[in-house]
């Protein structure tokens, strides 16, 4: 008797458990969110503000927001999702999440869209997220550059906001100088990245590319890097780092620190540059042009999806939380808190040049680079951006170390991203 | 023989037993942090994968990553630049850590300062020191070449990071900065220990001071040289922040040792299956090397 007692009770505590633990499924969720944006001002606030919306429309559902520095970032993806445990809503650079994609790990969005009738035509950059045919992720941010100056070193040299690449060079050249006579330059007429991580390396190069004509492989993914357009690119980047007109030897952070503090005449940058322009020692003199390039320098900035393996309940929540930064609420805020431009072709930005003055250049400069199809991952070696990176970046240093000719060092490159992209 | 003398560790013919119970959780964790991913690395260095995730199906057995190592001139490269990097830290930190061992081992006014300032690199965390060497090194403005443009030693500032060879010597002037003092608190605990009556009895014989110092410090000194050398080339053998933050392994991969590379390969190419393949050639050639120096090195000569 005391056996089929104690049975019972059992079994209604199990059950009981069952029950309530079944009960709960969305009150007890909490959803993982890792991204390099937490602190960042502005992007950081959005986000902050997409998660409030969220967390107020899904009483009980929390969403776990946490910071992974970008130095480490692809590096703490990869472990999560090789050890099982991807974050649920996943930010990724958008010229990272291919592999992760081309591994089946991130879910295909398409269903989502056609389910809730999401058009994404003209959402800037979106080609991007495209893979295997099928959409891998939503295109947050494409950029478009514009070029920072201070308008008082400028002046002091006598010479023009530069309006083509020419002028630019004369500039530089104008601005460039030893303040005080020892021997060390002090002033700057421009300033690139020219140390550090090989995407960077080759955004700062492509201003000059792009402008001579050249690009690294054409719309069909063949490698076109063998082109007088080119050796041209090629040439003005070594006369830029040959004559000492940009620092050397310096992350982007440190180069737009440098500009901030009015050390550097000229900076072409994206619309991040803002925030540490209102924070350096030159902020009341610092101003924005559109960039003296033709095309000007543009790109897909971040993406976000989701992991393939959670759960269908909460596919549900983290597809509710995309739509929430993809709605005409969010896509605005994008600009007026972010100070970016968003990729919604129906975002209302009436009003932000209030707010962010050079507003409509970025905008300008955005609808130009997607007009001219241009992206700093290239068509054929997404899967490689890598590898093919760190090659243009040593082929290109060595050309500055030994001194070579631009006309041969394009052959070495093209030789050897053939072999990159037919692994 | 009742249970209780079974379990009964207190006695002498248990205690044997009870050691290997207090070390079980130190060898369970030993094995699931160390051997566990070291077994995985191993396995995956025998297949042809990008992106691995555990417990998925394995894929074939395969010698592609060994093979393409060995064929690779930037493997080669990467195990010269790291040689030509182990010699010279190693050297150097000997050098200037057995020198301020011996300095900070004689009575002088402000001696506990100085034992201080000698280990002081040792404390700062390896990324600030870093850091501070990136200024020091910075080639638009620098001390460094601001130093060599006073003294007329240089013309302008000096490219320290895009020059092949002035990067290696950053790189190593960085590492022994970090490395000497624990060469040094190594030479001095050794140094402490020599009995001091085998120098009162070489005075009394008439040896001289460089005397005393190859006859008696330095053979008294071996041991603890010996395993401090062998650990001194581990850490620069599998140093990574250092390098990564300073000089990512360039220019032109002239600081780009064994670690960096597998770094690059797993996380920077996603090539995890070759990645292994360079981390267990690496494992083999520490463990290699290890051995030789403790087996020549660490015995005293009297």
């Amino acid at each position: 008797m005391k056996t089929l007692i104690k049975s019972a009770a059992l079994a209604a505590l199990t059950a009981g458990l069952m029950t309530s633990v079944a009960a709960l499924p969305a009150a007890a969720e909490t959803l993982k969110f890792v991204s390099w944006q937490v602190d960042d001002g502005g992007m950081g606030d959005w986000w902050k503000a997409a998660i409030e919306k969220f967390e107020a429309e899904h009483p009980g559902v929390t969403i776990e927001f946490t910071k992974v520095e970008r130095a480490s970032y692809a590096d703490t993806m990869t472990t999560l999702f090789a050890g099982g445990q991807p974050p649920h809503i996943v930010h990724l650079a958008s010229f990272e999440y291919q592999n992760f994609a081309e591994n089946g790990w991130m879910e295909n969005l398409d269903p989502w869209l056609e389910k809730d009738g999401i058009d994404l035509a003209g959402w800037a950059g979106q080609g991007t997220c495209r893979w295997n045919d099928e959409t891998a992720c939503i295109m947050m941010l494409y950029f478009g550059f514009m070029m920072a100056y201070n308008p008082q070193i400028l002046a002091d040299a006598n010479v023009e906001v530069p309006t083509n690449y020419e002028e630019f060079l004369d500039a530089a050249r104008a601005t460039t100088k030893d303040l005080n006579g020892d021997g060390i330059t002090d002033q700057f007429g421009t300033g690139h990245e020219t140390k550090g991580g090989a995407g960077q390396y080759l955004t700062e190069m492509l201003n000059y590319i792009l402008d001579a004509g050249a690009y690294w492989t054409d719309k069909d993914g063949n490698i076109t890097i063998d082109t007088p357009e080119m050796v041209e690119g090629l040439t003005r980047w070594k006369t830029v780092v040959e004559e000492g007109l940009t620092p050397v030897d310096m992350s982007a952070g440190d180069v737009r620190k440098l500009f901030a503090d009015g050390k550097i005449a000229m900076r072409l940058d994206g619309p991040w540059l803002y925030g540490t322009m209102e924070e350096g020692a030159a902020a009341d003199v610092l101003e924005v042009a559109k960039p003296p390039f033709n095309p000007p320098l543009g790109g897909s900035s971040n993406v976000l999806g989701m992991a393939s393996e959670i759960s269908d309940e909460q596919k549900e929540l983290v597809w509710d939380f995309i739509k929430i930064t993809m709605s005409p609420e969010f896509q605005r805020s994008y600009a007026t808190v972010a100070g970016n431009t968003p990729p919604s072709p129906a975002a209302d930005v009436s009003g932000v040049e209030k707010d962010v003055p050079h507003f409509q250049i970025i905008v300008d400069t955005q609808k130009a680079a997607a007009a001219a199809g241009i992206d700093r991952i290239p068509t054929g070696l997404e899967i490689q951006y890598g590898e093919f990176g760190k090659m243009v970046q040593e082929e290109v240093q060595r050309m500055l170390i030994e001194d070579l000719d631009p006309a041969d060092v394009v052959k070495t490159m093209q030789e050897k991203a053939e072999a990159i992209q037919n692994g | 023989m009742s249970k209780s003398g079974i379990f009964d560790l207190a006695r002498p013919s248990r205690q044997h037993i009870l050691g290997y119970l207090l070390l079980a959780p130190a060898v369970f964790l030993v094995l699931l942090i160390i051997a566990y991913p070291l077994l995985i690395s191993l396995d995956l260095s025998f297949q042809d994968v990008k992106l691995p995730r555990i417990g998925e199906t394995r894929k074939p057995f395969t010698l592609t990553n060994y093979q393409r190592l060995f064929s690779s001139s930037e493997f080669w490269m990467a195990c010269w630049v790291t040689l030509k990097l182990v010699a010279a830290v190693t050297v150097g930190s000997l050098i200037v850590g057995v020198s301020t061992a011996l300095l900070v081992n004689q009575r002088f006014a402000g001696r506990t300062l100085a034992r201080i300032a000698v280990a002081l690199p040792w404390a700062v965390p390896e990324v600030i020191a870093v850091v501070i060497f990136a200024w020091i090194f910075d080639s638009s403005f620098g001390l460094m070449s601001w130093i060599l443009v006073k003294l007329g030693l240089a013309d302008g500032m000096v490219a320290w990071m895009s020059t092949p060879g002035a990067a290696f010597w950053a790189l190593t002037v960085t590492m022994i900065w970090k490395g000497f003092p624990f060469v040094s608190i190594m030479t001095l605990a050794g140094l402490q220990s020599i009995p001091t009556d085998y120098y009162a009895a070489a005075k009394v014989d008439g040896a001289n001071a460089l005397q005393r110092f190859r006859w008696i410090t330095i053979p008294c000194l071996m041991p603890v040289l010996g395993v401090t050398l062998v650990l001194v080339m581990l850490w620069v053998f599998r140093d990574f922040s250092i390098i990564k933050v300073l000089t990512e392994g360039g220019p032109l991969k002239s600081t780009q040792t064994l670690s960096i590379m597998t770094y690059d390969q797993a996380f920077g190419f996603f090539k995890f299956g070759y990645a292994s393949a360079v981390g267990i050639v690496t494992l083999i050639i520490c463990v290699v090397a290890s051995l030789a120096m403790l087996g020549r090195g660490s015995k005293a000569l009297y």
